[in-house]
């Protein structure tokens, strides 16, 4: 067991490792940034600036060998030349390039090389040049475009309390509702009961959170404001300022009757479309323990059956329940991208496509960082549970 | 496997109940029975045909601008030209009734491109893993596990994001180029096309690992069977025995998930043309008119619904034709 789990976790450091490495290199060689941005401004009025442009590559360590910038990214090392005993160990090792071209460099004993390096930077350069904790620390580093020089810890603190609520109230609705309709479902399959909540858990499923959202928005924030009915706000987690809705009466901004305002609307519109997966996941579980020999000998000894569905099926059908429980981690620091976009829901998922779209890495790959990892520990996780809640399983 | 052996012709023996019908004569009386299904398909050819005749139909240039005041509402004349707005126009004057329907070709050939490509991709690597296992199975293994254990979503997000921004990145060839040019009337000058190609790229590159894993999962239960053991004392090549004896096999499960895909395709397109992070305007797909119609929801409500309805009814459509051929095609279902 101990050693399964030793093993499961260098994996998921591994794992962790090469993902972060993989999307460090892909989104730094890809276009926009803080260069492209400079340039772009200064192309419009001026020539761009050659100081200006090679303060933001120091600022950003743009300047550096794609290696040393995931390592000083990674572990916040190297930060200078490494001294030992006040002797300086390679200075002059070459780790970057500032400014692209051809340059010679004569050394003291006459020696003439060419090197491909209009201004090389080397390790010693490092000095005093900021530098993050590393990953590894927890710290990933600074924003560089959402909130100019803001730790990305911060970002994400600010905006992650947003994210658990909505993710986790809607995840707990949707099984909190999932767990009757499926059992009932099951226990009165093909009935009408059943027909009934399989195709609404289908159009559920089948429309894309996108439609639903919008039309949400259009139905009960935009229409029953203009029928003068209670209504629902557009978006936002609260209100700037205080609001009077027919019959419910004054909301102070930032009251718990206006947070839970501003709830209603995003909670039910995720908790519709996952209800749709969860429900059909228990039909299924639970119809494949109603058919197996413990729970016809329950029926024969003479147990209510109440007793037979509570005890003795559902308790088996939630077995694989644990399974799933691996894609609720990620999701509830991930939160919903697409969901917290159209309600312009302050979370974790809209920080990521803001980051984005405005070439913001540091935030962008912290949050990738983040949900890979838990993601990883999620499977984890369930893998452990489900050993427990089932003994029939062992870990090898 | 009972729907392969009614293929066989009623030999004799007076077993055949009726007069024998063949295995898609039954899948598609089955299918017929299946009522949303049916609807489905109907709703998705009008919008496939409409889609089709988008040159025809529309009564405007697909990017042609200051028409109309913007926002003119639905069934607006024209002042310049005295032709109808039927669904009005939108932000910056377009006609939405054109748009619309060039963004159905668009967004329903990415959708099918996607479907297609990452089913093929995925049943070529399936059938060779399950069939040839060893060094190529723990291959595709490997990245199947690797693509099931990190979050995919964000990672394409990221991905599309780089590539969409410059999406000159990628090299294709010319041919390609224009067959999407062709096909879904992109206008040549600009990057209309690369964008397009590189989100039929990026989907695909995302979405094959399901159609892979169950194409290996049927080619590992068939290939140990007995007629595949025949065939090959016969002296029929691998080739011919995936082809001709294992996919039909698998067939079945796959047509399904290939409808499902379908769905899933011209979601995610959506999904990432809504957020800014897809194919971009002036190429209209419904996922960019919704965002535009989403910052203007406030004063004009009923924008939203002109892209929105579109893509909920193919959404779902797909996914009761998948839920329909499902019924069809599994034998265990008798009706």
């Amino acid at each position: 067991m101990l050693n399964y789990l030793l093993r499961r976790f260098v994996l998921i450091i591994a794992m962790a490792f090469i993902i972060s490495f993989a999307s460090f290199t892909l989104l730094y060689s890809a276009p926009g940034g803080p260069l492209e941005q400079l340039a772009s401004l200064q192309s419009t009025t001026r020539r761009p600036d050659p100081d200006e442009i090679e303060r933001i590559m120091k600022r950003y360590d743009l300047d550096l060998d794609i290696g040393i910038r995931f390592l000083r990214w990674l572990i916040g090392h190297p930060r200078g030349a490494i001294t030992i005993n006040g002797q300086d160990i390679a200075p002059t090792f070459q780790i970057g390039c500032l400014k692209p071209g051809k340059a010679q460099l004569v050394y003291p004993d006459g020696r003439i090389e060419e090197i491909n390096c209009a201004k090389p930077v080397y390790l010693r350069d490092l000095n005093g040049r900021p530098v993050s904790n590393g990953v590894v620390a927890l710290d990933f580093g600074r924003s560089q475009q959402l909130a100019r020089e803001q730790p990305v810890s911060n970002l994400i603190n600010t905006r992650l309390g947003h994210t658990l609520l909505l993710m986790g109230v809607s995840t707990f609705l949707a099984i909190a509702i999932a767990i009757p309709i499926g059992v009932y479902s099951a226990v009165k399959q093909y009935s009408r009961f059943d027909y009934f909540f399989t195709t609404i858990a289908f159009f559920g499923s089948g429309m894309p959170t996108l439609f639903t959202g919008v039309m949400g928005i259009l139905l009960f924030a935009l229409i029953f404001k203009g029928l003068g009915l209670p209504y629902l706000p557009a978006g936002l987690a609260e209100s700037n300022r205080d609001v009077t809705i027919p019959i419910f009466g004054l909301i102070r901004a930032g009251s718990v009757a206006d947070r839970i305002w501003h709830l209603i609307l995003p909670v039910s519109v995720l908790t519709f479309f996952s209800l749709a997966g969860w429900t059909r996941f228990i039909r299924s579980s639970m119809l494949e323990v109603l058919r197996q020999d413990y729970v016809r000998t329950a029926r024969a000894k003479g147990l209510i059956e109440r007793v037979v569905i509570m005890k003795h099926a559902l308790r088996n059908a939630l077995i694989p329940f644990v399974t799933l429980l691996a894609g609720v981690l990620p999701t509830l620091f991930g939160g919903a991208i697409i969901t917290e976009s159209v309600f312009s829901w302050p979370g974790i998922g809209k920080l990521f496509i803001n980051s984005l779209t405005a070439s913001d890495y540091p935030v962008a790959i912290a949050y990738l960082l983040i949900s890979t990892f838990l993601t990883l520990v999620g499977f984890l996780l369930s893998d452990v549970l489900y050993t427990i809640v089932d003994p029939r399983i062992r870990m090898t | 496997m009972t729907s392969t052996t009614a293929n066989l012709p009623a030999t004799g023996a007076g077993l055949a109940l009726r007069k024998s019908e063949g295995q898609w004569a039954i899948v598609l009386r089955r299918f017929r029975r299946h009522r949303l299904a049916m609807i489905s398909l109907f709703v998705l050819l009008v919008i496939f045909i409409a889609s089709l005749l988008a040159p025809v139909l529309a009564p405007f240039a697909r990017d042609a601008t200051g028409l109309a005041p913007r926002f003119s509402p639905p069934l607006t004349t024209n002042p310049q030209t005295g032709t109808l707005h039927f669904l009005g126009t939108d932000h910056v004057g377009r006609d939405f009734f054109t748009r619309l329907l060039y963004a159905a070709r668009i967004t329903l050939s990415v959708a099918f491109a996607v479907a297609t490509a990452s089913t093929l991709l995925g049943m070529t690597l399936g059938a060779l893993a399950g069939y040839f296992r060893g060094i190529v199975d723990s291959i595709v293994m490997r990245v199947l596990e690797f693509m099931a254990s990190i979050p995919d979503f964000p990672i394409l997000l990221i991905i599309a994001s780089i590539l969409i921004t410059d999406p000159k990145l990628l090299p294709y060839p010319p041919v390609l180029l224009q067959l999407v040019g062709g096909l879904m009337l992109l206008n040549p000058v600009g990057i209309e096309r690369e964008q397009v190609l590189t989100m039929i790229v990026v989907l695909t590159l995302f979405g094959w690992t399901g159609s892979a894993r169950l194409m290996r999962g049927m080619v590992l239960s068939v290939r140990e069977r007995d007629f595949i053991e025949s065939a090959r004392s016969l002296g029929a090549s691998n080739t011919r025995i995936i082809l001709r004896h294992v996919v039909p096999n698998a067939f079945p499960p796959l047509v399904v998930a290939y409808t499902l895909s379908l769905a899933g395709a011209l979601t995610a397109e959506t999904a990432l043309s809504f957020l800014g992070v897809g194919i971009t305007d002036p190429t209209p797909t419904w996922g960019n008119m919704l965002q535009f119609a989403t910052n203007f929801m406030l004063t004009n409500p009923w924008v939203p619904l002109i892209p929105g309805i579109p893509v909920v009814l193919c959404s779902l459509g797909f996914n009761f034709i998948g839920d329909g051929l499902r019924d069809a095609l599994d034998p265990r279902l008798k009706m």
